[in-house]
Formats: structure tokens, sequence, C-alpha cells
């Protein structure tokens, strides 16, 4: 009856000690925090940020976790759960990175194939220009037009500098502004080439 | 399994400890789920984060992410508790109200966000307007070009404002509607005292009774009379005090505005008289006036005590009625195009008086872009 429970106690020895000296998991825990820190560093926040959201709620949760489990009974206390979910973020968090590289690309080819649209429009406008009927837009408004695309040109190389400094999406909005205005000043020089035109006939 | 072998069934403490320790570890060593409120806590959160709530309704949200700091927290602490002792309700309580908390603010973000696009389209329609009008008047003013830069880059700025809209990027749009107005107002810099000066209504008196003057003049002495509209570019030659010949004209580089010295390439206002004709100019044909008059002279002198010109600069001379085409800009005399410049130097004797004019014909006082006109 004795060492019956002499074996009892050992066990329970044995299992406090093997549940109590569960280890917090730092190392996991840092691991997850620089897999976000890189997702940011690479412009998650900018390119992807609900994914990124989402990665900090997901630490702060295992975060909780491992505040839980060390506040338990040391025999009830488990940190795999913890462990799970920082695996998981991790995980997550290089996926985003891995999504937001593909992101950039994408906004980098948008925002450079609008840059060419509008250069494309304004050599267009410029060479309309050049050939604008002189009755019908006097000089004045040759001057006026000129003057138009004179500021769209000038607008150009910031667009430029955009791109390269990866600003992808303010260079977008840059080069659409830019080719509709150049398309719109092209249109206007048309339609006074029509209306010569139709006083010809 | 050793611990459960026959030998422990002979005694009956031995098995009661043994169960009670089994039915330790199998039912009270797991946890009861948490309140499923907590899940929708966060859900809402995040929701209220991506609403932009912290900018919309910030002490709102401020309460809110307090509260569920709060919340986590109690959580943490009733989690860490023995499961037999834990207790959810009173947390699933506070999150159920903490819900339509943040449903409340949700709404108030939507609300506050609506009213900011309405005022933000507003504020873009109206400086659009603004653009556009100063763009028309840019195409019927000379000077029109030396604004059109600055208009171009507001027009642009505020498309790319129009485009941060969309997005539903207030402060982006924001900042692209205040560059906007700075390019705005440089453009007005340059074109609207030039057209004040066609709201004036002093202004408008004086150049009608130097209009009055010259065609009173033809009726009573029965000849010719020459009114130049530059607003309107339109000459009128009037015979007997009435209307006989319309042309069209070009005016000065900066011709809308009133001469005041050499070089200014404006053209001048006043009442006038042609002082010789030029049959063989270089400008096809032209008829020379008397600019500047004794009134251009005191205003010349005038402006040059206030150090409103520059130094060593001259009142300027030599403005023509001349030929060359009416499509190009002057240094300030009134072009025409050659076979009407025939037709008037045939009609036009010496002595002819001629008044310039900002306008008569154009009608009343020209409301600004954006403007009503008054009924005065």
């Amino acid at each position: 009856m004795r060492s019956q429970w002499k074996y009892l106690a050992l066990g329970m020895l044995v299992l406090a000690l093997l549940a109590g000296c569960a280890k917090q998991p730092t190392e996991e825990l840092t691991a997850a925090q620089k897999a976000i820190e890189d997702a940011k560093a690479a412009g998650s926040a900018k390119y992807l940020p609900d994914e990124t959201k989402k990665l900090e709620e997901a630490l702060a949760a295992a975060q909780n976790e491992i505040k839980t489990q060390a506040d338990k009974f040391f025999i009830t206390r488990s940190y795999d759960k913890a462990k799970q979910m920082l695996a998981q973020v991790k995980t997550d968090a290089e996926k985003v990175k891995g999504g937001v590289a593909a992101k950039k690309e994408e906004a980098k080819k948008n925002a450079m194939a609008e840059q060419e649209a509008a250069n494309a429009a304004l050599k267009e406008a410029k060479a309309l220009l050049a050939k604008a009927p002189k009755g019908k837009g006097a000089k004045a408004d040759i001057e006026a037009m000129k003057a138009d695309l004179k500021a769209v040109e000038d607008g150009l190389p910031e667009i430029q500098q955009l791109i390269e400094k990866e600003d992808y999406l303010v260079a977008l909005d840059k080069a659409k502004a830019a080719k509709e205005k150049a398309t719109g000043v092209a249109n206007q020089i048309k339609e006074a080439m029509e209306k010569v035109k139709g006083k010809k006939k | 399994m050793v611990l459960l072998t026959p030998r422990s069934k002979r005694n009956p403490k031995i098995s009661l400890c043994l169960g009670f320790l089994l039915s330790l570890f199998l039912f009270g060593c797991s946890d009861p789920p948490l309140p499923p409120e907590a899940g929708e806590a966060e859900k809402m959160a995040f929701a209220l984060w991506k609403a932009e709530a912290s900018h919309f309704a910030p002490e709102e949200y401020r309460s809110f992410e307090t509260t569920l700091q709060a919340i986590r927290e109690d959580l943490i602490r009733e989690r860490s508790r023995f499961p037999w002792f834990q207790e959810y309700e009173p947390i699933a309580q506070r999150l159920r109200s903490l819900l339509k908390q943040g449903e409340e603010i949700l709404k108030k973000v939507e609300e506050r966000k609506e009213a900011k696009r309405l005022e933000t389209a507003s504020r873009l329609r109206e400086l659009e307007g603004r653009i556009q009008g100063l763009e028309r008047w840019s195409f019927h003013l000379n000077e029109g070009r030396l604004a059109r830069r600055s208009l171009t880059k507001a027009s642009l700025t505020l498309k790319e404002a129009g485009f941060a809209l969309d997005r539903g990027k207030f402060d982006e749009a924001a900042s692209r509607i205040a560059a906007a107005q700075r390019h705005l107002a440089s453009a007005e810099e340059t074109l609207l005292p030039i057209l004040n000066r066609f709201s004036d209504r002093r202004l408008l008196r004086r150049w009608k009774s130097w209009a009055d003057e010259a065609v009173s003049e033809s009726r009573d002495r029965g000849n010719v009379a020459i009114v130049v509209d530059k607003l309107a570019r339109r000459l009128v030659l009037y015979k007997e005090g009435r209307s006989y010949k319309t042309f069209g004209i070009g005016i000065g580089r900066n011709g809308l505005a009133d001469k005041l010295r050499a070089g200014d390439g404006a053209t001048p206002e006043g009442l006038y008289r042609v002082i010789k004709k030029l049959p063989s100019s270089r400008y096809h044909k032209a008829l020379l006036l008397n600019y500047p008059n004794e009134e251009d002279r005191r205003e010349f002198q005038r402006l040059k005590k206030l150090g409103r010109l520059p130094k060593g600069v001259g009142i300027g001379g030599l403005i023509e009625i001349h030929g060359g085409g009416k499509d190009g800009m002057t240094y300030g005399c009134v072009s025409l195009e050659d076979r009407q410049m025939d037709e008037l130097f045939h009609l036009v004797p010496v002595g002819t008086p001629v008044a310039i004019v900002g306008t008569v014909f154009s009608g009343a006082a020209i409301p600004l872009p954006g403007e009503k006109q008054s009924d005065d």
C-alpha cells in the first residue's frame, strides 16, 4: 500500500516537472516577429494592408496564448497551441512577403504602361499641334495649347522619379492624368482640323 | 497502467483515488470553449480598422479598443484559471455590449465618410468649374498663354485628387486639392487683373464715352470713324454716324491690357486719330495713330513718379492699324487681313477719329468665371 502511494507521488512529480518546465516559445515568437517585420519592410503595409493587419492580430493572439499558459497552474500548462499559432504566423508572413513582391511588380507594370501611354499621347498631341490649322487655331490658341502640353511634359520626369522610388500608385495617378490631358489637347486640335476640312469642302 | 492492476482493485481507497485523478485529467484539464462573441469582437475590431475608424471616429474607436483590450486581458485571466472555475458569461455579456458599440461606431464612420466624400467631391467640382471658366477665358485672351501652364498643372493635380477620391483616400485627395488650389491661384493672379477690367463699371463707361465721341463726330461732320473693340476682336467703321463695315482683328501679345510703356505688348486704349497713311508698310498697308496722346503721356508720367514703371523705359509709339493677318499677335498694333486692310485704307482719310476700347460690343460687364453678373 505504502509503495503504491510512493509510485503515485513519483508519477505526479514527474508530471509536474514535465508540465512545469514547459518552456515559453521565445524562439518561435522572435521568428514570427521577424517574419512580419520582413514583410513590412518589403512594403506589405502599403500593398497588402489587410493581410498585414491580420498578421499583427494573429501575432497578438499568439502572445495572448503564451500569457494565458504562463498564468496557468503548472500541471495544465502547455505551449503547443502557441507554437502552432506562431508557426502559422511565420508561414503567413512569408506568404504575404511573397505576395507583396507580386503586387509591387503588378503596380510597377501598370505605372510603366500608363507612363508609356502618357508619353505617346503627348507625342501625338505635339505632332498634331505642329500641323494645327492656323486659320481657326489662332496664334493665341496654339500658344495656349503649347503651354498646356508644356505643363504635361513638365510633370513627366516626376512620374519617372516616382517609379524609381517604387511609389507606383502615385506614379500611376500622375501618368493617367497626364495621358488624359494630352489626349484632350490632341482632340481639340483634331476637332479644329475637322472644322477647317469642313469649311474647305 | 501499472496502477490499474488487479491488485489495486482489492483496495477501494486506492481505486477511488485513481478514479478521481483520472477524471481530473480527462475532464478537468480541457478548457471550455471561449464565447463566440470573442471572435466576433475581433472581427469587428478589424472592420473598424479597415473602415479607418481611428480617423473618422477617433474617440469612439479609442474607447472600443480600450474596452476590447481589457476584455482580452480578462479572457487571459479566466483561461488561466483551473478549467472547473472558468466562467465566461460575464465576459460574453460585455462582449455583446462591445459589439453593439462597434456597430454604432461603424455606422457613424460610414456616415462621416460619406459626408467627407460629398464635401471633397463638391470642392473638386467647384475647382473644376473655376479652372474650366479660366481655361475658356484664356482662349479669348492673348495673355491666356501666361496662365495656361498653371491652369493645366491645376487641372492635372485635380484629376489626381479625383483618382484618390475614387479610392476613398480622402487625405490624399485633400492634399492634391490644396496643390491644385496653389496652381489655380497662380493662374488667377495672371488672368483676374485682366478680366477684372472688363467688370469695372467706371472703365466700361469711359470706353463707351470714347466710342460715342468718335461716332458722334462721324455723324456731326459726315465723315468716317473707327471703333476698335479689343475683347470682341472687332473693328467697326462708322460712316456718318452709322455702322458701315466690320472687320475681325488681331491685337497685341498682351493686347487686352492698356498700353503703359514701350515693349509691354499691350494695345493702347483711348481716343486717337489717324495721322499718317502708309501705303507700303512692313505689314502690307498701315494707318499710323497719334499714340501716345496727351492722356497717355500724363498717365505715363504719373506711373513713373509712383515707381510703377521700370527705370529708363519709354512710353513707346508707332501704333498702327495694319495688315498682316488677324490671327497673329502684334506688339500692340491692330492687325487685319490684307484684303480688308486694302478696303479700310481706301475708306479712311488722315484725321479720322479712332476709339480703341476694352469693349463696347461684348455687352455689359463680364461676369468673372464662376461669378454671377450683378444687376446694377
